[in-house]
């Protein structure tokens, strides 16, 4: 045998034992414990945001469209979940075309000239060149956050859909003198979604000074919104990762997709003196399991624990369900939170799976169109601390 | 008698109409207009039909692909004459074929899943019994059902060519068509089946409030050790398991399995080897995002959930899939020249740089002109979609338009047949279990061992130099 021969005997040999070896080393090494190993530390890093005496959150309104199956007849109309917001001709960017055809400029053309102070006349408008108006709602909530000082701190984080809808919300709550009187120092926008974002000129009508914090990754069409809309005051594009506000409150931006062409959620936390953390949120894409672990690498709060959540936890916002949802409701346990206010996106099924779980929930009142107690209600109001 | 088309993707002679690489720039320019262009229309949200709801897109575009490997590797084209196929306008052919894939996927999809399945056997395969569900709105209804019946299609698309290459149509590879399509139809759609139920229906079982005890393992037996309910944990192997299948046809050769000289030996050999070494790349693929992404958290959502990390397993397979088929389609399987196994490493060399390549631009560019969402993680968005798009084009492309424009068929004459298999064969000849070849399959088998262990420790600082998403 040459040794040309033995070359390429060898060489046909190691090739395929390269192959055998690795695959053998992927398929025995790569799930097996030993694996873990190679995770990094998780590091924290104990960010010191300072302590807040209390946070009372009232529910503005958590009822974002009023009809399921309403709103999924259009999402599904206009062709599904990846469809851009701006294209369903949801109000107010209506172009009277029909479903799936609409487009931001067609919209703002024909009610930008009476934004903000006449909304109302906006709405209208609206009304006659939008689908489905009426099924329409919005979520808003007002933080108020006691410092140590006793100095009371409010916020409005996200400011509704419809006109109307947010319109009657801010006057039950009050919120309308609130922005009158600029008792209210900002508003933070949690995402870009219609439900959360494009009843802004409701804010505005009130206070057009007002203070935007946005987060990282709106799209052009809603950075043109906020100035068609009457806005000006500061609007601060909050960027991924954590914002530190006042002594015992910051934002986090997480970088997440999000459907109907939507990117980047801003949620708050608190660190509640003698309590621990609470978590606020507008829908948390994020997830609230991604929330609480981000707080736990990043932020120092009281006693190491994890004291409340509030807000829509976007589990199965459309009363949809997956197995995945499961796995959120089985492990949420070991986060142990105290409790629980939940409503809007996290879905009717699943708050109630957290009950039967037993787990810490404050049901509410469902009233002010609210439908269920397992959620806390338009109008009802957590405290913590 | 009539062949139809039993050995045409063989015996086929595809000739370039021009030299150089003009064949295959022109070739692959059409298919990316085309694909472009039916993408418009039948996926992208922004588009005419939009399908990409996701599930509803999704499933067609998974079951045509099974019909045409049902139409091709299972039927060989039969009722189709070898005549026609020989004959025919690549154009044309590419039509008829088309259409009537599409006939029987439609047939399949309406007929025997919602219609026969969904209205007397198990009410999530039709959105209409679905619907009656208290509270289900029409939109999760129809997303439900299409999920269903697309868990049925990724077994499929797995098995349906896997007895074609792993089994080599055994035991029916002497009967004519269309008797032995039907034999080796029932029986990989009874496997399918089978492997359904133990796989996918416990996912649907617990999609229901309350779980459905007593119809379907609640909660399902892979908990523990998948880390989570979802059946996206099979997802993830058995979509390993299907590009598994055609990196083995096309730039393996079959190789190793082709060694063995026993028969069914041979055959058993590579349909579970097929399955292990999907199997590892499921293990690896999840341990490398592990390694990148971070560690998994259940409970959450996106990124970081394990159901969406095993989910992701088949998303990253996928794009292996594509330079494979590309390199094997419009490059003749570059190299030929050398050995056997240097040939299908070097090939698969090139397909794991292409697959890297791919995923860095899928997700850098794909939402600019896709018509999707920019990030790795959103939960409605799947990279399956338009790469099986590609790919069904490309088989249309391949199997039934002969690589029209850019080539066009030649009917191999009998000697050069049997000169191509002679061909073969010594390659598989002189791979010969020599001392020497047993030195180097233990040498490379600890270097394989010592690339492993170099990859799992690159793959952090790799992923840290590249921004996947701007």
């Amino acid at each position: 045998m040459s040794d040309n021969i033995k070359r390429r005997d060898f060489l046909k040999g190691a090739t395929t034992g390269v192959g055998l070896g690795m695959l053998g080393a992927m398929g025995v090494y790569s799930y097996s414990p030993l694996r873990k190993k190679y995770f990094p530390e998780t590091v924290r890093k104990m960010t010191d945001i300072g302590v807040c005496k209390s946070v009372k959150v009232t529910n503005v309104s958590e009822t974002s469209w009023f009809e399921n199956s309403v709103l999924m007849g259009d999402i599904k109309g206009a062709g599904g979940l990846l469809v851009n917001q701006y294209d369903y001709n949801w109000p107010p960017f209506g172009n009277g075309q029909g479903l799936g055809k609409g487009s931001y400029q067609d919209g703002m053309d024909k009610i930008k000239h009476l934004l903000p102070d006449k909304v109302d006349e906006a709405w209208d408008i609206c009304v006659k060149n939008c689908v489905h108006p009426e099924n329409a709602g919005g979520f808003a909530a007002l933080v108020e956050v006691e410092e140590m000082s006793g100095k009371k701190r409010k916020f409005l984080l996200d400011t509704g859909w419809s006109y109307a809808w947010t319109h009657e919300c801010f006057k039950r709550e009050g919120i309308d003198k609130m922005l009158l009187n600029r008792e209210i120092e900002a508003l933070f926008i949690s995402h870009e979604h219609f439900d959360h974002f494009w009843g802004l000129p409701v804010t505005l009508k009130y206070d057009p000074t007002i203070t935007l914090y946005i987060p990282e990754g709106f799209y052009s069409e809603g950075l043109q919104y906020i100035k068609d809309c009457g806005h000006t005051g500061k609007v601060v594009t909050v960027p991924i990762g954590l914002n530190p506000h006042i002594p015992g409150m910051a934002t986090f931006v997480f970088d997440i997709p999000i459907i109907c062409r939507v990117y980047g959620e801003q949620s708050m936390y608190f660190n509640v003196v003698d309590k621990g953390l609470v978590s606020v949120t507008g829908c948390c894409h994020q997830g609230i399991i991604q929330f609480a672990e981000t707080a736990y690498k990043e932020i120092k709060y009281e006693n190491d624990n994890f004291h409340g959540i509030y807000g829509g936890l976007h589990i199965s916002p459309f009363d949809d369900w997956d197995p995945k949802y499961d796995d959120l409701v089985i492990s949420l346990r070991n986060y142990d939170f105290d409790r629980i206010g939940c409503n809007h996106c996290t879905g009717v099924l699943c708050a109630k799976k957290f009950i039967t779980a037993g787990y810490p929930v404050i049901e509410g009142t469902a009233q002010h169109r609210s439908k269920d107690k397992a959620y806390l209600g338009n109008g009802d109001i957590i405290t913590f601390g | 008698m009539e062949r139809f088309g039993e050995g045409f993707l063989e015996e086929r002679k595809l000739v370039k109409r021009w030299s150089g690489p003009v064949p295959a720039l022109i070739s692959i320019v059409s298919l990316f207009a085309v694909f472009y262009a039916t993408w418009w229309i039948f996926q992208d949200p922004r588009g005419y039909m939009r399908m990409y709801t996701p599930y509803v897109g999704y499933m067609y575009c998974r079951w045509w692909l099974i019909m045409m490997i049902w139409m091709v590797y299972i039927f060989n084209y039969w009722p189709f004459k070898r005549s026609w196929l020989e004959s025919a306008h690549p154009l044309y052919k590419g039509i008829a074929l088309t259409a009537v894939s599409v006939g029987i996927l439609l047939l399949l999809v309406k007929g025997f899943f919602e219609g026969f399945l969904g209205n007397y056997g198990l009410a999530y395969f039709n959105p209409e019994q679905l619907e009656k569900l208290p509270g289900i709105t029409s939109f999760f209804a129809i997303e439900y059902a299409s999920l269903a019946i697309l868990m049925f299609a990724a077994i499929a698309s797995w098995l349906s060519p896997a007895w074609v290459v792993a089994f080599e149509e055994a035991p029916w590879e002497k009967m004519k068509q269309p008797a032995k399509g039907f034999s080796i139809l029932m029986l990989t759609f009874f496997l399918s089946t089978l492997i359904y139920f133990v796989t996918m229906h416990p996912h649907m079982g617990i999609l229901y409030h309350p779980w459905q005890y007593f119809t379907s393992i609640a909660p399902p037996y892979w908990e523990e050790f998948a880390d989570t309910v979802s059946g996206n944990f099979h997802v993830g192997w058995i979509m390993c398991c299907t590009v598994v299948v055609w990196l083995v046809e096309t730039i393996w050769e079959r190789y190793p399995f082709n060694l063995i000289k026993h028969d069914w030996t041979r055959r058993f050999a590579a349909f579970f080897g097929i399955i292990a070494i999907a199997l590892a790349m499921h293990f690896f693929f999840y341990f490398a995002q592990e390694l990148t992404f971070g560690e998994a958290i259940r409970g959450t959502r996106r990124g970081f959930a394990p159901d969406w990390r095993w989910l992701h397993v088949g998303e990253m397979a996928i794009f292996l899939l594509v330079p494979a088929l590309f390199l094997n389609f419009y490059f003749g399987n570059w190299p030929r020249k050398f050995s056997m196994p240097v040939n299908v490493t070097i090939r698969t060399l090139i397909t794991i740089v292409g697959a890297v390549l791919l995923y860095i631009v899928y997700y850098r560019t794909s939402h600019l002109f896709l018509g999707t969402q920019k990030g790795i993680s959103h939960p409605q968005q799947f990279p399956m979609i338009p790469m099986i798009w590609l790919v069904n084009l490309m088989l249309v492309q391949h199997w039934f338009m002969d690589n029209w424009p850019g080539w066009k068929l030649v009917p191999k004459t009998a000697e050069e047949i049997a000169a191509d298999h002679v061909t073969h064969q010594a390659q598989i000849d002189e791979i010969k279990p020599t001392p020497r070849f047993g030195l180097g399959l233990g040498a490379g088998t600890i270097m394989g061992v010592v690339f492993f262990f170099v990859t799992v420790w690159a793959l952090p600082f790799f992923y840290q130099s590249i921004d996947l998403i701007k």
